[in-house]
């Protein structure tokens, strides 16, 4: 009892999630710098970031919806922190895993999305509006081949849960090399549900200010900006252990490798980040409709036809 | 003081978000404050990003003298960013009107409007004054943190 308790609120839950997370985005940010020729932040910069929003006066807009405009961050917050429970970290080891968490974890996924919306939606001010409505146009182009990237890997498995993936494609490593379209799909799309560049037209800085969050300030801002890095540690831990699925067998090794694993798929959402420019909302419903979607479909019929022709 | 404070006096040191106002320059100071976010100068080393919503940022810097036109705005900016934060006036014009000062639509300097915690005088500044300027104001608030203890 005591030991499930530590796992869920030290290792490896909440505080390693924490702590992962902050290092996360200083190797984001830095390599970021590194790419452009700079020198960047120095290593606490997260930290400082966070401390500072935190210790800011909270402003809350008149024509706002007081309850739920201080809601939205917690709610978010709480929906990505739940979805890494089911991450396997320590080797194919999740603090819970049961059949269908897979699912379970795209859709808390979409949660901070959608608070994104509404946040901006409850501003009631004219650039969150148009973020909020961003926001959600964007959602509705990456959601689809999101989804079937990542389920396509778990059709071929035949099974729902990240670890029940991770454990088979582990007895079967060439089987990973099938679903190389889906980790580009899945890599893609999961640029555009954190809403970085290239797909960062829901927050254009230099065009609608900020996004759905232009009227958040102090600590309510420092949740979502919370939410925002730990989003990208889940979404790299449940790449790694669907579509980069090696292990050892050993707990600290295979920690070692999850690490590595999550570093190098930061690094590629990096890469893509610092030389690509922004493009514009309704070429990214383009790009995702026409070129990802089916992609993405061929890939789920060609996972339903090998399921039946290699006789699993 | 205790500890979360001085967590969160330590942060504020190291963090400080800028937000950039024309408040009726002649842009040759606006242009050097974009040199000074360039890649070239990097000011993210000191940990300065540049918001764009007023109520993200902590150091408003402007530039230029006010005019009657952007007066209201300047106040509505600076009302809209949340406390603790701190207004820099870049070059001459912001700092005392320069030679704009008692033009028949010009009120004065950035300090006549809104308080002023460090000015950077020069005809454009240049970008190496600017981030001495902002080092020099994340040093002045040490320097208010002893005095508060």
């Amino acid at each position: 009892m005591i030991a499930s308790i530590l796992k869920v609120l030290l290792f490896p839950g909440l505080l390693f999630l924490g702590v992962y997370s902050f290092v996360l985005e200083f190797v984001d940010r830095k390599v970021y710098a590194r790419m452009q020729n700079r020198k960047g932040p120095p290593w606490y910069q997260p930290l400082a970031d966070m401390l500072k929003l935190v210790g800011k006066k909270v402003i809350l807009p008149n024509n706002a919806q007081k309850f739920v405009f201080a809601a939205l961050p917690t709610v978010s917050l709480t929906a990505v922190v739940t979805a890494f429970l089911c991450a396997p970290v320590w080797g194919m080891q999740a603090v819970t895993a049961y059949e269908g968490d897979l699912v379970a974890v795209l859709y808390l996924l979409s949660i901070p999305t959608l608070c994104h919306f509404l946040a901006g939606y409850n501003s009631h001010e004219v650039y969150s509006t148009i973020g909020a409505f961003r926001t959600l146009t964007q959602m509705f182009a990456y959601e689809v081949p999101l989804f079937m990237a990542f389920l396509s890997p778990a059709i071929l498995a035949g099974s729902w849960s990240i670890t029940g993936i991770a454990a088979f494609y582990a007895a079967r490593p060439l089987y990973v090399l099938i679903n190389l379209p889906a980790f580009l799909i899945a890599l893609l799309t999961s640029q555009s549900k954190l809403e970085r560049a290239p797909f960062d037209a829901p927050e254009a800085e230099t065009e609608i200010v900020g996004g759905a969050l232009v009227e958040y300030s102090g600590r309510y801002l420092a949740y979502f900006r919370a939410t925002a890095v730990s989003e990208l540690t889940v979404m790299a831990s449940v790449i790694a252990g669907v579509f980069l699925p090696f292990f050892t067998g050993n707990g600290a090794v295979d920690f070692a490798l999850y690490l590595v694993k999550t570093f190098a798929v930061v690094l590629v959402m990096v890469l893509l980040r610092a030389t690509m420019a922004r493009i514009r909302i309704d070429q990214t419903l383009k790009f995702f409709w026409s070129v990802l979607t089916p992609v993405a479909i061929a890939q789920m019929i060609l996972n339903l036809l090998l399921r039946g022709g290699l006789g699993l | 003081m205790g500890l979360l404070d001085k967590a969160i006096a330590w942060g504020e040191k190291k963090s400080p978000w800028i937000i950039h106002f024309n408040a009726g320059a002649c842009n040759g100071c606006d242009i050097e404050v974009v040199d000074a976010l360039t890649p070239q100068y990097d000011l993210e080393r000191l940990g300065i990003l540049q918001q764009g919503s007023p109520r993200h940022a902590d150091v408003l810097v402007c530039t230029g003298a006010v005019t009657l036109q952007t007066r209201d705005r300047l106040k509505q900016i600076y009302d809209q960013m949340s406390t603790p934060k701190f207004v820099i006036a870049v070059g001459t014009c912001a700092c005392t009107g320069g030679i704009f000062d008692s033009c028949y639509c010009v009120t004065g300097g950035i300090d006549t409007i809104i308080p002023v915690d460090a000015y950077i005088p020069g005809c454009a500044v240049r970008p190496e004054a600017i981030i001495d300027a902002v080092s020099k104001l994340l040093a002045s608030l040490d320097r208010k943190e002893g005095k508060r203890e």
